[in-house]
């Protein structure tokens, strides 16, 4: 290996192992002096690239999965109920009945399961962070909206990416969910494992709406449309 | 230790040594906080299901890029997320808020290295935080090896161009 070649590994790679690669560095110094300066290189690159994860990281994946797999086996336990289930959509879809393989509304209320901790949050969270969260989502809010916020998170859903919030009510907490990918054509009233939930178009996604009651669904609803669309 | 168990001890293992490494690739391949945690958590949850595919430990890291890519190439299939009213300064901002205390030489690395071209980019990510070897990277971006010791070649040069004549490391790979 000439130098020519020897500085075109250590572009390629600089911990290169090769028997010609290390052979050449000792018996050039010039060369061993570029590779010294190249391995040192390294270290800036690689400490730069260190960006840490959030310490929850782990364990949000480890929650989701889980989740993900009691969702399972419950779905497993059901099985045959679910057949039955099946046979009664086969005949809602000969009737003309438009049915979803698994709604937004059904993926919200799994995913509220796998985030209790969010319904128990007090702190109001600033309006900052939560337009922070919609532009992290790729939105900008148009107007800041006036109830309070008191939990916000960009969570993934599914295979949607939502931000995912809680607004404190004179009776109860009211989970809202922005859907920032998908559109349901029409808004919807649902009730699912004791949930009362709304699903609404609201932009280029989907509001959806979960508490226990529909009594301040409407308000809650008007102020992030008009959050969003101005 | 029956094999559902050992499964989950696995997966355990696997997501608290390697969602680090996950997060940090995903991170420089998106270039999205938020984002990455997304792509990170999806392809546990997928390793998770196609976990009897892991033959070897030692592997790990590899199967779980390989799987992370192809999660990010089916976001974007999927849709690309719309950055309307957000300007590049504000996203360079948010990026930079990953590690406030960046400053100096990280911070002028981490600039160059996101204003490399993706072609460049993602091999080096590849080689650098993947352990990848340039075959592996051949055989994972459907190139030639020949093309990517090229393409690594030319990602060092240009950071070292971008970060400046003064720099010293700015004159390692000259060939003259």
């Amino acid at each position: 290996m000439n130098c020519l070649e020897f500085r075109r590994q250590l572009g390629v790679d600089p911990h290169s192992a090769g028997a010609d690669f290390v052979a050449h560095r000792q018996d050039c110094a010039r060369c061993a002096e570029a590779a010294a300066r190249a391995v040192e290189f390294e270290a800036s690159l690689r400490r730069a690239l260190n960006v840490e994860p959030s310490a929850q990281l782990a364990e949000s994946i480890l929650l989701a999965q889980a989740t993900r797999q009691q969702h399972g086996r419950r779905t497993w336990l059901r099985r045959g109920g679910l057949l039955a289930m099946a046979a009664t959509l086969v005949l809602a879809i000969g009737l003309g009945m438009r049915v979803e393989a698994n709604p937004l509304s059904a993926q919200a209320v799994e995913h509220l399961r796998g985030e209790p901790d969010a319904l128990t949050s007090t702190q109001a969270v600033p309006a900052a962070t939560v337009r922070e969260a919609f532009a992290t989502r790729g939105i900008a809010l148009k107007h800041d909206i006036s109830g309070e916020v008191v939990y916000v998170g960009c969570c993934p859903m599914g295979r949607h990416l939502t931000v995912h919030m809680v607004m404190p009510g004179k009776t109860g907490p009211v989970t809202v969910i922005y859907v920032v990918d998908d559109r349901v054509k029409q808004r919807d009233n649902f009730q699912r494992e004791g949930w009362h939930g709304r699903s609404a178009p609201l932009g280029s996604g989907t509001l959806i709406l979960l508490a226990r009651d529909t009594g301040q669904f409407d308000s809650i609803e008007a102020e992030w449309r008009a959050a969003l669309q101005g | 230790m029956s094999a559902v168990n050992s499964k989950q001890r696995q997966f355990d293992a696997l997501v608290r040594s390697l969602s680090g490494d996950l997060f940090r690739y995903a991170y420089w391949l998106c270039g999205d906080e938020a984002l990455a945690n997304d792509l990170v958590q999806e392809t546990f949850l997928r390793a998770w299901r196609a976990l009897s595919d892991l033959r070897e430990t030692n592997a790990a890291k590899a199967w779980l890029i390989t799987i992370l890519r192809r999660e990010h190439a089916r976001l974007y299939e999927r849709k690309t997320p719309q950055f309307s009213d957000v300007s590049e300064i504000d996203i360079a901002d948010e990026r930079d808020a990953v590690q406030p205390e960046s400053a100096g030489e990280d911070a002028a690395i981490r600039a160059a290295i996101r204003r490399l071209e993706p072609k460049y980019r993602e091999p080096l990510l590849m080689q650098v935080l993947g352990g990848f070897s340039c075959e592996e990277i051949a055989r994972e971006l459907n190139i030639s090896a020949a093309a990517v010791m090229t393409q690594l070649f030319r990602a060092r040069q240009k950071l070292k161009v971008m970060l400046g004549d003064g720099n010293k490391e700015a004159n390692v790979y000259e060939l003259s």
